[in-house]
């Protein structure tokens, strides 16, 4: 049993880490569509985590909760991307805010200062996802950091859903997992703010001819 | 019991998917304002429950209905009657001027149902986890409502509100998460572990520093909500874009949901922390948002932006006096609440009649308003006074109670920022009070005078060329009176259901 929690907690890690390093690949990528495929990856690996976690603990709600990230966050969301992306006539992000390797520096700082925050507070968490949470803390941020970044509305989207993954790592690893009418509620709310952000996507460009968020300038003081 | 707190559910779900299907715009307004007079009903019902029997579980311990809750559902349904009224005129016409197709009125009223239910759900859960999911809900319903024009500017106004938003309310789940993670050592039912009345009791056994890290995230969240700087930026574009039915709901009620779900959080935290760490974190953001608000009151020439930044302001007094604490701030605090949300919605009523007639935002393009439109005229200028805090206007005595606790009790946990000796210690408490009761004041008097100098302006003159005068009585004048009648009573004598509601609240806020 202490040698099956042992690699089951060394596999969490792993997969979490994995999920951190999806991160920074989308930091990287200016391709609109490849930004909606690593999210795509990075929401795979966050079903096997989930997976792991419910098959190491025993919990099978969180079964459910693995099954319907998997449909929704691996199959639906990147498609709905996909035909935004089709929809517009710009498939790259030409000019960034920060460019690529000091974006890829910000993000590893942010991940050391995740560690940081969530230091204290690790060692009330269980064995097995004990680092996870500190992991959790950092995609989260990195999913900020790219919203900022970033100007076209879908890369902000893919930013904003990174974001929504590391929450959703947060609640699996360092709890295993909300109560499930509150996981569901999640989803739901998750897979509606995307399909409104792809409609305000297509009507902006229609509007700006443009998704660029820096054309949205009308309203200021 | 359970009836009512289904009526509650029940009106605004039903009344949504009857919008869906019902054409005659009249038929849509009747459903409206019954589903509306459905939701008060129970509302009454349960208040009346609540303050004889005490707090209510209901739902198989899903809802949880206590002073606090209550006195929140009864502003929703105030301000929501109020609206629904205001609607009746005020969508007709545009639907009669060609602004929208008829059939978008059917949208307008589904989104509108949905936001009320959201609120509402937020409102009544028991469960910190599903309050988060209904929030986000109103964010969801509430961004095409404010793109419902559907002009360029209200898209970014719409995109910026529903980003700003959904990634503000995902720091709150963080938190919440935070807060789940805590109680995992202390409950023994894991499925109970986010509820309100499960963490309640045994509140001051969870983890102090996990409680802390979860407070922050949840009121930065939330705080994005409620408008609160530096988080506030979407706001005022919101406020500027949306029908003014909807900006009412969202300055009267949206804001208070908001901020109730950080109290809610903060009695917890209080319990195992230090009063003075929620307590200066508010006072912090509400000072933060109290001055910016009053700089940009001055400078601004667009009333619908300067109502917006006065609705910014007065939750940052709102959070003062709860970061204050002790029975009289936070007393203040939520009847500054309810204040706020009566007066702001009658100003966005007014500045909804401004627009149609007048057809700009522009301050210097509004003059001669009382000859062009008297009963709207009259509705600016009581609200403008009552949002100045001016006596004999409701806003007035809470406003006065929140500096009152301000000057005598400080901000908890400034009286430490000097230890040597008794002598520093007393000079330094005093000075902070007094200096912070003067920052108070000054921004209090310089918001109320840009606002009543730019409204003013707007109300005497005579009216350009073109502008017809004269006004027609219309359905949704009825709200502007008995809003007028409630902020003048309410100052002088506060009905005792309304009292008991306050004081139970107080009570359950303020930890002995």
């Amino acid at each position: 049993m202490q040698g099956l929690s042992s690699v089951g907690s060394q596999l969490v890690d792993l997969c979490s880490a994995l999920l951190l390093l999806t991160c920074f690949a989308i930091v990287a990528q200016r391709r609109l569509s490849a930004c909606v495929d690593l999210f795509a990856l990075q929401s795979s690996f966050l079903v096997v985590t989930a997976a792991l976690v419910a098959y190491l603990t025993g919990n099978p709600h969180i079964y459910i909760a693995a099954g319907l990230t998997g449909i929704i966050k691996v199959l639906i969301i990147p498609r709905v991307l996909k035909k935004v992306i089709d929809h517009l006539n710009v498939k790259r992000e030409l000019v960034m805010h920060v460019n690529v390797p000091t974006g890829l520096l910000i993000c590893g700082g942010l991940v050391m200062l995740a560690f940081f925050i969530a230091q204290p507070i690790l060692p009330l968490g269980s064995l097995l996802t004990r680092d996870s949470l500190a992991i959790a803390l950092a995609i989260v941020l990195i999913g900020l950091f790219t919203m900022i970044a970033r100007q076209k509305a879908v890369s902000q989207l893919v930013g904003f859903l990174v974001l929504e993954n590391g929450l959703f790592l947060g609640a699996t690893a360092a709890t295993y997992g909300m109560p499930l009418v509150v996981e569901l509620g999640v989803f739901f709310d998750v897979l509606i703010a995307t399909l409104i952000a792809g409609i305000y996507t297509n009507r902006l460009q229609d509007a700006f001819d443009s998704v660029d968020t820096d054309r949205l300038t009308v309203l200021k003081e | 019991m359970t009836i009512a707190v289904v009526v509650l559910l029940i009106a605004p779900l039903l009344a949504g998917g009857l919008s869906l299907v019902v054409h005659r715009s009249a038929w849509l307004h009747g459903i409206n304002l019954t589903s509306i007079g459905a939701l008060v009903t129970a509302e009454t019902v349960l208040t009346h429950m609540v303050l004889s029997d005490g707090p209510v579980l209901a739902l198989g311990e899903l809802v949880y209905l206590d002073a606090l809750s209550t006195f929140i559902l009864f502003i929703i349904g105030v301000v929501g009657l109020a609206c629904s009224f205001y609607m009746r005129s005020y969508m007709d016409e545009q639907v009669a001027r060609g602004v929208i197709a008829p059939s978008q009125l059917n949208q307008f009223f589904f989104l509108f149902h949905m936001f009320l239910l959201a609120m509402v759900i937020a409102t009544i859960a028991n469960s910190v986890g599903i309050q988060w999911v209904a929030i986000e809900a109103t964010t969801l319903a509430t961004t095409f409502l404010i793109a419902f024009w559907k002009r360029r500017e209200s898209l970014e106004a719409g995109w910026k509100y529903l980003i700003l938003c959904s990634v503000g309310i995902s720091l709150a789940l963080f938190g919440v998460v935070l807060l789940y993670y805590s109680s995992l050592h202390v409950l023994s039912d894991a499925s109970q572990g986010l509820n309100v009345t499960a963490l309640l009791p045994v509140a001051d056994r969870l983890n102090p520093q996990v409680l802390k890290l979860a407070f922050i995230f949840i009121l930065v969240g939330y705080g994005t909500k409620v408008g609160l700087v530096p988080m506030h930026s979407w706001l005022p574009d919101a406020y500027t874009e949306a029908p003014a039915p909807v900006v009412a709901m969202l300055a009267g009620v949206l804001e208070v949901v908001a901020a109730y779900a950080i109290l809610r959080v903060r009695v917890i935290v209080d319990h195992a922390v230090p009063f003075a760490f929620a307590g200066e974190l508010l006072t912090l953001l509400g000072f933060a948002s109290l001055v910016t608000a009053a700089f940009f009151i001055l400078i601004q020439h667009n009333y619908k932006r300067l109502f917006a930044y006065s609705s910014i302001e007065h939750m940052g007094v709102a959070m003062i006096g709860f970061g204050i604490g002790g029975p009289l701030g936070t007393f203040g605090g939520l009847f500054h609440l309810m204040n706020h949300a009566l007066a702001k919605s009658m100003a966005f009523f007014a500045a909804g009649n401004i627009h149609r007639r007048f057809h700009t935002v522009e301050i210097e393009h509004v003059q001669g308003l009382a000859m062009a439109q008297p009963w709207t005229a009259t509705a600016l200028l009581i609200s403008g006074l009552a949002l100045s805090a001016l006596p004999p206007f409701a806003a007035f005595p809470s406003e006065v109670q929140i500096l009152t606790a301000l000057a005598s009790q400080g901000v908890p946990g400034m009286e430490f920022a000097g230890t040597s000796g008794m002598v520093t210690v007393a000079l330094s408490d005093q000075f902070s009070r007094v200096a912070l009761a003067s920052v108070f004041l000054i921004a209090a008097v310089l918001s109320f005078g840009g606002l009543l100098y730019r409204i003013t302006g707007m109300v005497w003159g005579t009216p350009s060329e073109g502008i017809v005068r004269g006004e027609r009585w219309t359905l949704g004048h009825l709200p502007i009176i008995l809003l007028t009648i409630a902020l003048i009573g309410f100052s002088m004598f506060l009905p005792q259901p309304i009292k008991k509601l306050l004081e139970q609240a107080t009570s359950i806020l303020v930890i002995q």
